[in-house]
């Protein structure tokens, strides 16, 4: 995993270069702020894939009982919900901007806020028991239940609904063709170092779970 | 197996039955909350059907906790033990599942007629709204009964029921209450017809976790 490192920093570096340098296209409201794209929609891409691992280490826990996956599907989980929270605070800015305010009640963000919701009460729910080997297996449960919920709510409820999201219309996220290909040059590479970024830092945070154990 | 599921299930309607304390406190506790809103919305009472739905959900979902939330509570840890060694986890949290299924059907077909009785009978397709309680009560008993089982493992667990059951079982209840907000103006199968897939959908993904993961649960 030693590509990680160099990989995510060219990337990011990129992306924070390129993301306000280059030309956007300039449409009616969004003007400038099209620019938020590279920022948001990583944020999402980087805390789904981070609770996938999040979950799917709690499944190999529950099967196989090895206490490192435990620590690890905490960890991602944790991280994951960091970019959840940056997630929802770049899209805020960017709705006070072009919708007016900073929450309306939209199906997509009502469901990626119970999303975050579910989790915080992982997290208490882990706080909640002292037993190690108890602990792991009940919040494993519950972290493998609660994800598969969290996939109605972001991907599939806000796809029956109308929303104001960009990409409505049957689709919640980005529509294929509402982005140009000027948007992709620098989209794909940012959710990418995103990523890379995410699991860089879980990474890191992993050392030092490891550490304070010892 | 059925027939261990069965007996299991017996043997819990029996003690309802003789005891009989847990369905009429839900009961009343319905029935106080229900005269609650009433009397709130006396002067001019309650026209809005909007309002009328969403409380009406809403008070299943705190009726459904309390109850369901008893279903592995009520048991003490000796026969527990003893279930453990005579029952498969499969048949134990099946039999859970359908007693609690059955359980708010009871709860909930009751919330219905005290609802229509205070609050006004604003419900136009009354068959299509029995219909959706039995399928609302079948996905709130298999949303929670899992949420139960772990809640029932943590020590301080009146809490921790209903923190991890109110954001887990809102899609199913954010659905319920958009079809019934249907159903009451004018039924019309081609406008729920997607809701009433991805309720079944829902149902089916939450049946297969709950079997597969309480196993996990059970073993501890």
């Amino acid at each position: 995993m030693r590509f990680i490192k160099p990989l995510c920093i060219l990337l990011l570096t990129y992306t924070f270069t390129a993301g306000y340098l280059f030309e956007v296209p300039a449409l009616p409201i969004l003007n400038e702020t099209i620019r938020a794209l590279y920022l948001h929609v990583p944020m999402w891409f980087t805390m789904i894939f981070l609770l996938l691992l999040s979950s799917f280490h709690s499944y190999r826990y529950v099967s196989n009982g090895d206490i490192l996956h435990d620590m690890k599907s905490y960890n991602f989980a944790h991280i994951g919900v960091y970019f959840g929270i940056l997630g929802l605070l770049t899209g805020m800015v960017w709705a006070r901007y072009t919708w007016g305010t900073f929450w309306t009640n939209d199906p997509k963000l009502n469901g990626s806020a119970i999303g975050l919701l579910i989790y915080f009460g992982y997290f208490i729910l882990r706080s909640s028991i002292d037993d190690e080997s108890k602990r792991g297996k009940i919040s494993s449960v519950y972290n493998v239940f609660s994800f598969s919920m969290l996939i109605p709510l972001i991907f599939i409820l806000p796809r029956l609904t109308d929303s104001l999201h960009p990409g409505n219309g049957g689709n919640p996220g980005f529509n294929v063709y509402d982005m140009n290909s000027q948007l992709r040059l620098v989209f794909y590479p940012a959710v990418v170092g995103f990523i890379l970024l995410g699991l860089w830092i879980s990474e890191i945070r992993l050392k030092m779970l490891k550490l304070n154990q010892k | 197996m059925i027939n261990k599921i069965f007996s299991i299930l017996q043997k819990e309607i029996k003690i309802e039955l003789s005891q009989g304390h847990l369905f009429f406190s839900v009961l009343l506790y319905i029935v106080s909350s229900t005269y609650v809103i009433y009397l709130s919305f006396q002067p001019s009472g309650l026209f809005d059907m909007e309002t009328w739905v969403s409380i009406f959900w809403i008070l299943i979902l705190y009726g459904s906790i309390t109850s369901v939330s008893k279903s592995f509570f009520q048991e003490s840890s000796k026969r527990n033990f003893y279930y453990y060694y005579v029952y498969s986890a499969d048949e134990l949290i099946l039999s859970k599942l359908i007693y609690n299924f059955l359980f708010l059907i009871c709860i909930s077909s009751f919330t219905f007629i005290i609802f229509s009785f205070l609050l006004g009978d604003i419900i136009i397709s009354k068959y299509f709204f029995l219909s959706l309680l039995i399928l609302g009560s079948l996905s709130i008993s298999n949303c929670l009964t899992l949420i139960s089982a772990i809640s029932y493992q943590v020590e301080n667990n009146s809490l921790i029921i209903s923190i991890l059951g109110f954001p887990v079982i809102l899609p199913i209840l954010l659905i319920l209450i958009r079809i019934s907000k249907i159903s009451s103006i004018d039924f019309s199968w081609n406008l729920i017809r997607d809701d009433i897939y991805l309720l079944i959908l829902l149902n089916v993904i939450l049946l297969s976790l709950t079997k597969v993961l309480f196993s996990y649960l059970w073993r501890n």
